[in-house]
């Protein structure tokens, strides 16, 4: 059981880590504001498995908190690129 | 039975982590921000999902699992109107004024 979770933080891993190639290599700041976007995503992803691999429900505290504070980011970056016409 | 959820369990996380995995390669893969954000915004549904109702089956207590699903409800609520947000913002800016579906 906790070897299918392991592998599953594993992949998330590589997951972020291509992610996050692009927020670092692509050029404009919609390439990178989508990139950030999406490792949020990730982290969530990986914060849910972590809960249920531990039973440790601070995990999921930390997940609320991340999904809101990634909506609220993606919304100010959103305003700040249209608002700059970057 | 209990058995039963560890594989289910096993099967649903990782096949939320392999939807997470193919979408980054599509983040890499395409090359407009706007295409991008076309496979960035699957994860943050579905991988979301499937990862949360993968985890949901290990926890025992009542006040994690309600956690768990506000979690998921919220992650649900708030991807599409931040996707839908940034791409507002992406399709302005000037770089991509040559497209084709500008």
């Amino acid at each position: 059981m906790n070897v299918a979770f392991t592998i599953a933080l594993v992949i998330l891993l590589i997951a972020a880590a291509i992610v996050s190639s692009r927020a670092i290599r692509r050029g404009t700041i919609g390439d990178r504001a989508v990139a950030i976007d999406g490792l949020t995503a990730l982290i969530t992803c990986g914060l849910l498995i972590a809960a249920g691999l531990t039973g440790n429900s601070t995990f999921l505290d930390l997940a609320l908190v991340l999904g809101l504070l990634a909506f609220l980011t993606s919304v100010t970056v959103a305003r700040f690129i249209e608002r700059r016409g970057l | 039975m209990n058995t039963f959820f560890d594989v289910v369990s096993a099967v649903l996380i990782i096949a939320g982590a392999t939807v997470a995995l193919i979408a980054a390669i599509g983040v890499v893969a395409l090359r407009d921000a706007r295409s991008a954000m076309h496979a960035a915004a699957k994860p943050a549904s579905l991988g979301v999902l499937l990862c949360g109702s993968g985890a949901v089956l290990q926890l025992d207590d009542l006040s994690s699992v309600s956690k768990l699903v506000v979690v998921v409800i919220i992650q649900f609520v708030t991807a599409p109107v931040g996707a839908h947000m940034l791409s507002h913002g992406v399709s302005s800016d000037t770089d991509s004024s040559d497209d084709t579906y500008n």
